[in-house]
């Protein structure tokens, strides 16, 4: 019990900044060995389709890495917020109104490989919309709630 | 807002300054300039009592409905 409550708050917050940075530095390892990542998948996980599906498995891991690098600046932030006890802000509104835009976004570039040349990448594509779709939730959540705080703060 | 907080008229009435007010009802100074300056969204139940008990007055007197004009 007493470990439960004080593993609470403060460091469950700090293993979501320790994730969110393991994160960024597995994506900056995907993107600087994207090429040999690309070459090992194709020869061991996913099977060699050519140059071709080479090359669109190259570009849309690129492409993806553009919303992921915005969608981990995007959790630093509200982390940082939320550690400063800055919780329903427009800011966190609007951070999480991108990550879901980044989301989409991955769903779009995943469903056009899976449509060129990757079927398989449709699962990509369901699981980003899908996620897309819960953090839409969370920030129309979020916008409510500021306005409920701006009430309760003006109840005198 | 149509409703208008007459707080400032019953305070000089009964010459009361807002530091001791806010110390007497028990809320902060900000909260009850929040009330003076018309900025509030909505008053408790308890804050009015206890404004109506330091002040000697009744809600009425704090509280004035002035209806908007319509363009």
């Amino acid at each position: 019990m007493m470990i439960e409550k004080r593993w609470t708050g403060r460091h469950s917050l700090l293993l979501s900044q320790v994730m969110v940075w393991f994160f960024f530095i597995l994506l900056v390892l995907c993107d600087v060995t994207g090429y040999w990542l690309v070459n090992w998948l194709c020869a061991n996980v996913i099977g060699n389709r050519g140059l071709f599906g080479g090359m669109v498995l190259l570009g849309t891991m690129y492409l993806c890495s553009i919303p992921a690098y915005i969608t981990l600046w995007d959790l630093h932030r509200l982390l940082r917020n939320m550690g400063r006890e800055q919780v329903f802000v427009s800011q966190n509104v609007a951070s999480l109104r991108r990550i879901s835009w980044c989301c989409v976004l991955v769903a779009l570039v995943c469903l056009v490989a899976a449509v060129v040349e990757w079927p398989s990448l449709g699962i990509v594509t369901l699981a980003a919309g899908f996620m897309a779709l819960i953090v839409r939730v969370v920030k129309n959540v979020f916008d409510e709630a500021i306005t409920m705080k701006d009430e309760l703060d003006l109840t005198v | 807002m149509p409703i208008v907080v007459n707080l400032d008229v019953v305070m000089a009435r009964r010459k009361i300054g807002a530091g001791e007010l806010a110390e007497k009802i028990g809320i902060t100074p900000a909260n009850l300039s929040i009330l003076k300056n018309q900025k509030a969204r909505a008053v408790r139940f308890s804050t009015l009592e206890d404004l109506c008990r330091v002040l000697d007055c009744q809600p009425g007197d704090i509280l004035e409905y002035v209806p908007e004009e319509r363009e």
